[in-house]
């Protein structure tokens, strides 16, 4: 009797969790449709389709067929939701200005991008051109994952380009990408009001790695943190390369990646610079945010912050009232030089798949996009609120006759004493950066750094071993 | 007569399990073939894939960080699978003495955890160790302690992980120990208080031993369950501090993510199915399943 109760009891229970449960979940999925608003805008469809639709409908109200347009695939990550809308905005443009091709964009996480687009290709789907950053270039080359664009895109277009960013986007004698910003890793942004109240001169921001933590130090009380910067390996690989390449004058690899590169004196320095910066206090315990988002500066839990030019936009548009308080200064180096190299150039490119059955209309699109009108590029920087710049000469030269433009101080800032100082993004594996940044970041843990340098270098050479890396590189033939 | 029935049965039978038979071929059996062919080559989408031999294995094998994806994995586990059991089992008792009408209320309120993602857990966990303003460093701060760096502290990074990973689980567990508890016959208990036996004796001989399948059961499950687990550490803290929280699962997407060559995932996907494999055999042969004493 007594089980059969206990059985009825639970059935019923079961019943009225499953109908509980269905309705947390139909709620859930609300709840997740709504956040996914925010971050995933892979939606477009919805416009996209509408247009194509309409150009059939055209098509059959007229006497001829209907115009078969050629439809590429466009895979874009997701950046700042102004970017987004920019792309948006760009295609559909694209898209009304002729009845040829068809491209269809769609937004993707950057979380999800790498599993996306690898299970893509996998299932020979990849899309007909993405976006690339500029550190992957040479082994997507390497790789025939994209094509080469000379026969593509006119070479006027790629004459336009300043002389070092031609060299991030070409392999060997044939360009593989066409670029659409370079901004660099690593600028300091500082709170002039905070600079005085302790005592500081707020005009003149430190050169020096000594002088931030000093500066940190005074900085640090009432619950604000002197310095914020990449706190763990994932972040630290490559947001110290800037520090790497200047104090080092190279990267972790020798030119021929046959051996690692980092038992030197500039090394040494860069971590001690991150283990004495966590060691004496001045950075929370555990990071307030990602490297790449300065939230927690722009929210006043931070005094000095370093980040990529980037975060210009985010204060920009989020910030508003917070702007007259900051201050923003190159990164400081080891030795205080100011043509020290303090940042690396990264950036996003446009490429087309190896795969890709249209090359010819993707170009197009490309060379619509990034290439053409200046008025479309301005408008993308205007967009970032001048956090990001541009690879073309065409582009910087109109942007001279726009007033925001060319009176904008900490544009000015940025184009004339960090860009022209740094360096391209490394190429070769990420096993080799994420190794040299666990070197730092078990340092500022309380490894010694002789030590945790000896294992990176260890770490390494093992990884080139293995992976038969040496003499790959694909830019050593030049 | 008997052969004929045996043959319509026969056919039936393989009717009836014809559809799981051809979804696991599909699913299950072809990709893993595949797979252990792939492992085999430099896999590439866009060019010819090259024969490696086993280098792919070796490769993953003598990587100190697989085999401390492993131990981590284990450490994991090792927290949070006999936690979950032990809460779990002591509010399954406590809902077994319950009231029919608060009994399913907490039974239901339980169940929450589960059916909510690991995702959206980890971000609400993410919340809860913020450093400035997170509500564990605020409970902390009524005790005049320092705020603590719990997921960026080497030693406090993988049992904070663990925590929400007990929450997401505890619900299911607690409900299948309260099926289990149900099922053991009431007579057994009044025989023992008869007898005269206690709280704890009753527990201790009647409960506990009649409770062995269904711990066994969420052993397994949970063993598996748990050093699978890689979303709380890939959102929590991506696998840091100093790769104290990167899983074996967490390794292998983020090879899969940054490798070049896919064929180090797979080898160490196949990898992690023998060391699951074995240790679930290991608990298999240590808890040995029984039948029922009461058929």
């Amino acid at each position: 009797m007594q089980p059969t109760q206990g059985k009825i009891r639970f059935s019923t229970a079961l019943l009225s969790v499953m109908i509980v449960s269905s309705m947390a979940l139909t709620a859930c999925g609300s709840g997740n449709d709504s956040s996914n608003n925010t971050s995933n805008t892979t939606t477009n469809a919805s416009g996209n389709t509408g247009n194509s639709t309409d150009a059939a409908n055209d098509g059959n109200t007229g006497t001829a067929a209907p115009a078969e347009k050629v439809t590429v695939e466009f895979w874009a990550n997701k950046f700042e939701a102004t970017t987004d809308a920019w792309f948006k905005k760009w295609v559909d443009a694209f898209n009304k200005s002729q009845d040829q091709i068809e491209v269809k964009l769609q937004i993707v996480p950057g979380d999800a991008w790498a599993q996306k687009l690898k299970a893509a290709q996998a299932a020979d789907k990849a899309p007909d051109f993405y976006t690339m950053n500029y550190g992957g270039i040479a082994n997507a080359a390497k790789l025939a994952q994209i094509q080469p664009l000379n026969d593509l895109i006119e070479g006027a277009k790629f004459d336009d380009l300043y002389d070092n960013i031609k060299d991030f986007v070409s392999v060997g004698d044939k360009y593989y990408a066409y670029p659409m910003l370079v901004e660099p890793s690593a600028v300091l942004y500082y709170r002039k009001d905070l600079y005085e109240a302790a005592g500081l001169d707020p005009e003149k921001p430190p050169t020096t790695w000594d002088e931030l933590i000093e500066n940190g130090k005074k900085l640090t009380k009432d619950g604000i943190f002197g310095l914020a910067t990449g706190q763990t390996a994932p972040d630290l690989g490559w947001s110290s390369w800037g520090l790497q390449s200047g104090a080092a004058g190279h990267l972790a690899l020798t030119d021929d990646w046959s051996k690692a590169d980092i038992m030197n004196d500039g090394y040494r320095a860069v971590v001690n610079f991150y283990a004495d910066a966590f060691k004496s206090g001045i950075m929370p315990k555990q990071a307030l945010s990602g490297y790449p988002d300065i939230a927690p500066f722009g929210q006043g839990k931070v005094a000095q912050a370093i980040n990529g030019s980037w975060a210009i936009g985010q204060l920009r548009n989020d910030f508003k009232n917070m702007l007259d308080k900051v201050g923003v200064a190159p990164m400081p180096s080891q030795n205080g030089d100011a043509s020290t190299t303090t940042a690396t150039l990264g950036g996003w490119t446009l490429v087309v798949d190896g795969k890709s059955k249209h090359p010819k209309e993707a170009s197009a699109f490309i060379s619509y996009l990034l290439g053409g009108e200046t008025d479309v590029m301005i408008d993308f920087f205007k967009t970032s609120q001048f956090s990001k710049f541009s690879p073309r000469k065409s582009v910087d030269e109109a942007m001279k006759s726009d007033p925001a433009a060319s009176q904008d101080p900490w544009r000015a800032l940025i184009a004339e004493k960090v860009i022209p100082f740094s360096k391209a993004e490394p190429i070769y594996p990420w096993d080799v950066s994420i190794a040299v940044s666990t070197a730092i970041e078990s340092a500022m843990k309380g490894t010694d750094p002789e030590k945790a340098l000896q294992k990176a270098e260890k770490d390494i050479n093992d990884f080139i071993a293995k992976s038969k890396l040496a003499g790959t590189n694909p830019k050593a033939a030049q | 007569m008997f052969k004929k029935n045996y043959r319509q049965d026969n056919g039936v039978a393989y009717l009836l399990l014809a559809p799981i038979v051809i979804l696991l071929t599909i699913f299950v059996v072809i990709p893993f073939f595949y797979s252990l062919k792939v492992s085999f080559y430099n896999w590439s989408f866009y060019q010819p894939s090259v024969f490696v031999g086993f280098d792919n294995f070796k490769f993953v094998l003598e990587d100190d960080l697989f085999l401390n994806s492993v131990w981590v994995g284990i450490k994991f586990t090792l927290m949070v699978v006999p936690a979950s059991m032990v809460v779990s089992f002591l509010f399954a008792n406590v809902i077994k003495g319950m009231r029919k009408g608060s009994a399913s209320i907490v039974k239901t309120s339980i169940y929450i955890p589960t059916i909510i993602s690991g995702i959206v857990a980890s971000v609400i966990f993410v919340f809860i160790y913020d450093y400035m303003g997170g509500l564990a460093n605020y409970v902390l701060s009524w005790f005049g302690s320092e705020p603590r760096a719990w997921l960026a502290d080497v030693k406090t990074a993988l049992p904070s992980i663990a925590v929400p990973a007990i929450w997401l689980g505890f619900g299911l567990t607690t409900l299948i120990m309260l099926a289990g508890l149900h099922d053991i016959p009431e007579s057994y208990y009044e025989a023992a208080d008869l007898e005269g036996a206690g709280t704890w004796q009753k527990m201790w001989y009647i409960t506990v031993p009649l409770m062995k399948n269904i711990v066994l059961f969420l052993t397994v499950t949970g063993f598996t369950g748990a050093i699978s687990q890689y979303e709380l550490s890939l959102v929590m803290t991506g696998g840091g501090p100093l790769d104290t929280t990167t899983t074996p699962n967490l390794y292998i997407l983020n090879h899969f993510r940054n490798d070049v060559m896919v064929g180090n995932s797979i080898a160490a996907s196949l990898l992690l199915f023998v060391v699951l494999g074995s240790i679930s055999a290991i608990i298999f042969k240590v808890l040995n399943s029984e039948k029922a004493i009461d058929g």
